[in-house]
C-alpha cells in the first residue's frame, strides 16, 4: 500500500517521527506493526518492520537511526509516497481486571504509547507507565514516568529498578525494549508471580509467515513466529535463556 | 491477439511459466490475502520431510547487499500434516501445486514421494538435493552426480508424474549433475538454490547466522544463475526452470532467453507478496511489444548464432 507522508522529522537524537496518511482501510491493534519498504531499487533488499505509535487520521511511527535502511528513511519528505504492507502480528490484548504498567526501554517505548492512548481513551482505564532512556537527549514522550541511564532526567538508572517493587501477582505488565532488560524483567516476574506481555524484535524478511526466519525459541523448546504468532508473547511462553 | 504464455513440462500445461519458489511462498494460503493464486503458472510449497522438522536455531537470517542469507534448515510440518492439514485447502485451486521434498537418506525421499502419489493435486515433485542449511542429505547429494542418478531413478519409480531435480550452484559443474539428473529420468531440473555464504558480526567477532552459514538468495545471485541455466541448456534436453534473484520481469526474460521454460521467483515474494503477478504482467508485455506469439519462441534463444 502506497502512502503519502504526512511527517518525517527528529524528534531527539537519532529519532525521528513518521507520519503516513491513514487510508481508514482497516483498525490496528497495539503492538502491531508494518513492514516499510525503504526504496524502490533492491537496496537494502528487505523491508523493515516497525511498530505502530499512534493511529488516528494518521499512522504514526517512531523509529531510531541505527542503519543503512533507517538512515534513508531519514531523507524521505513530506509529500512523498512510502510502501507500507500491515498491519500484522498479533498485538497486545487488554485485559481491564487488573492494575496495568506499561514499562519500555528505548525505542520500544514507542509501541506503548499508542498501547497507552487506547487503554486510556477507549477502554478508560488508568494505566502506569514507566520509559527508560539512555540520555536526556534520546527521550521522545513526557508521557509518563521517566528513568535515565546517566540520570540527566527523572529517575537515576534502568527502568527496571524503577519498577521492582511494583510487580505482585494483581499487575499485568506490558513491556517493549533491549532484550537485556526484557529478560531481567521477566526474571522479576517469574519471582512476583506477576503476568507480563512482551513484544520482541527478531530479523524479519517477510512479516507475513512465510519465510520462518525471525523464530523465537518457546519454553518448550520449539519455535514461534515473531511476525504472526507475536511480537507479543506471554513472558511464559519464551525461553529467555535462549535470548 | 495476445502472445500465447502457455508452456509444457511433461505432459503437464502450465498456463504462464511463472512459478513461486520453494521455502518462500509457504503453503501457497498465506498468499491467498494479497494475490489471486489461480493467476500463478502454479506455486512450489515448502520443502517437505517424512517427519515434521524443527529447523536450526535462530538467527537465521541476515541482509547482505541486494541479497539475503538464510539458514532455515528446513523447518516444516512434515508430509502427513501438509496432506491432512493443508492440501484439502489447495483443492479447489485452478493452478498446478507442486511439492518440494526433502530428506537425509533415499529411502526418506522414496517414502514421501510414494505418499504425494496417492494425492492428485500434487502436480509434480521437486526434489531437493541442494539445500546448504542440513547436516545430512541436503546439498552432500545434489554434489554427487551418481547419488543424483539413483535418487531420482528410485523416486521416477514410486512417482507417477513428473519429477523436477532441483540442484545446488555449489559445484564446480552444474551441467554434469544435471546429466546425471536427466539420466535417471528426471522431467527437469530446477536451477538454482542458494549459494552458500557467511555474515561475520564485528561486535561479536563470531558468525552472525546460528548454523555459521548459510544460502545466499536475492537479486545478488541472479547473474550466477543465468550463467548456471545458459551452461545447462547445452548439456540436457529436459525442461530447466530458472530461479536465483529474480525480481522483474526482464531477469526473468534474461532466464527464459538463457534456456528456462519456467522460472520460479522466490526471495521477492517476501518484499512485495504479489510480484510473481507484476512479473507475469511484465512477459507478457514485452512478448506483445516485441510481436513474439508465442513465448517458447524466447526459450534459448540467448543461445543462437
Ligand atoms: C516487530 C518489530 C517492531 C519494531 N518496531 C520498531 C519501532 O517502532 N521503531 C524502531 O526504531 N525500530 C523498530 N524495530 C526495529 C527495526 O526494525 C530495526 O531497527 C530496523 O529494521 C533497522 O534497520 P536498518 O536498515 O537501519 O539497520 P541495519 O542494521 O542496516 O539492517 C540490516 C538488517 O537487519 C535487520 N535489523 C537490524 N536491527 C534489527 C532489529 N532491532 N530488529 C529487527 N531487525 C533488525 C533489518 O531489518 C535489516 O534487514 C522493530 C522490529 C520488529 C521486529
Ligand atoms: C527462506 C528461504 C527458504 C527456502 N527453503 C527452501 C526449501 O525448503 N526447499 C528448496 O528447495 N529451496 C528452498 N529455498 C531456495 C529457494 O527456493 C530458491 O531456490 C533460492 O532462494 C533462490 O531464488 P531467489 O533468489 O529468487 O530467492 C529457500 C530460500 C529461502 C530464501
Ligand atoms: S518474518 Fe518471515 S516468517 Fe516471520
Amino acid at each position: 500500500m502506497r502512502l503519502k507522508i504526512v511527517q518525517n522529522e527528529q524528534i531527539a537524537k537519532d529519532t525521528f517521527v513518521l507520519k503516513v496518511d491513514n487510508p481508514g482501510l482497516f483498525e490496528v491493534l497495539p503492538g502491531q506493526f508494518f513492514m516499510v519498504k525503504i526504496n524502490d531499487y533492491p537496496f537494502p533488499l528487505l523491508r523493515r518492520p516497525f511498530s505502530v505509535a499512534g493511529f488516528s487520521d494518521t499512522i504514526d511511527f517512531i523509529y531510531r537511526v541505527v542503519g543503512e535502511g533507517t538512515r534513508i528513511l531519514t531523507t524521505k519528505e513530506k509529500g512523498e509516497f512510502i510502501d507500507i504492507l500491515g498491519p500484522l502480528g498479533n498485538g497486545f490484548s487488554i485485559n481491564s481486571t487488573k492494575k496495568l504498567l506499561l514499562v519500555g526501554g528505548g525505542i520500544g517505548v514507542a509501541p506503548l504509547l499508542y498501547l497507552k492512548s487506547v487503554i486510556e481513551s477507549e477502554y478508560k482505564i488508568r494505566c502506569d507507565a514507566y520509559f527508560g532512556f539512555n540520555s536526556k537527549d534520546e527521550i521522545f514522550t513526557d508521557d509518563g514516568n521517566i528513568a535515565t541511564m546517566d540520570g540527566s532526567a527523572g529517575f537515576k538508572g534502568n527502568v527496571v529498578e524503577m519498577v521492582e517493587d511494583k510487580l505482585n501477582s494483581d499487575v499485568l505488565v506490558y513491556a517493549c525494549g533491549p532484550t537485556l532488560m526484557l529478560r531481567r524483567l521477566a526474571f522479576l516476574c517469574f519471582e512476583a508471580n506477576c503476568s507480563m506481555q512482551v513484544s520482541l524484535e527478531s530479523r524479519m524478511a517477510c512479516g507475513i509467515g512465510v519465510c520462518l526466519g525471525c523464530v523465537v525459541q518457546t519454553a518448550d523448546n520449539r519455535y514461534k513466529k515473531v511476525c504472526v504468532d507475536g511480537p507479543v508473547f506471554d513472558f511464559e511462553e519464551i525461553q529467555w535463556q535462549a535470548l | 491477439m495476445a502472445s500465447s504464455l502457455v508452456v509444457k513440462l511433461g505432459n503437464l500445461i502450465f498456463k504462464n511459466p511463472v512459478l513461486t519458489a520453494s521455502g518462500t511462498f509457504g503453503y501457497g494460503l498465506e498468499y491467498k490475502k494479497y494475490m489471486d493464486l489461480n493467476k500463478l503458472g502454479g506455486f512450489i510449497v515448502k520443502g517437505l520431510s517424512v517427519k515434521e522438522k524443527l529447523g536450526n536455531k535462530p538467527p537465521r537470517i541476515v541482509e547482505t547487499p541486494c541479497g539475503m542469507l538464510n539458514a532455515i534448515g528446513l523447518q516444516n510440518i512434515g508430509v502427513d500434516r501438509f496432506i491432512e492439514e493443508k492440501l484439502p485447502k489447495l483443492e479447489n485451486l485452478n493452478t498446478h501445486v507442486i511439492a518440494n521434498i526433502y530428506g537425509s537418506e533415499v529411502s526418506e525421499f522414496v517414502e514421501i514421494a510414494e505418499k504425494l502419489d496417492k494425492e492428485p493435486k500434487i502436480s509434480a515433485i521437486e526434489v531437493n538435493v541442494s539445500c546448504p542449511n542440513v547436516s545430512a542429505g541436503g546439498a552432500l547429494f545434489g554434489k554427487d552426480p551418481d547419488m543424483v542418478f539413483v535418487l531420482t531413478a528410485s523416486i521416477k519409480k514410486v512417482f507417477s508424474r513428473p519429477v523436477i531435480v532441483k540442484l545446488t550452484p555449489n559445484v564446480e559443474d552444474i551441467a554434469f549433475i544435471a546429466q546425471a539428473a536427466e539420466k535417471g529420468g528426471a522431467d527437469a531440473v530446477s536451477l538454482i538454490n542458494t549459494i552458500t555464504g557467511m555474515v561475520i558480526d564485528t561486535k561479536t567477532k563470531k558468525p552472525l547466522l546460528a548454523n555459521k552459514t548459510g544460502g545466499l538468495s536475492g537479486p545478488a545471485i541472479y547473474p550466477v544463475g543465468v550463467r548456471m541455466v545458459y551452461e545447462v541448456y547445452e548439456k540436457v534436453k529436459i525442461p530447466i526452470i530458472g530461479v536465483g534473484g529474480i525480481y522483474s520481469s526482464d531477469i526473468a526474460l534474461q532466464y527464459i532467453m538463457a534456456g528456462a521454460t519456467l522460472i520460479q521467483v522466490g526471495t521477492a515474494n517476501f518484499i512485495d507478496p504479489a510480484i510473481s503477478l507484476e512479473i507475469l504482467k511484465g512477459i507478457g508485455e514485452y512478448l506483445e511489444s516485441e510481436g513474439i506469439e508465442s513465448i517458447s519462441k524466447l526459450i534459448g534463444i540467448a543461445h543462437a548464432d
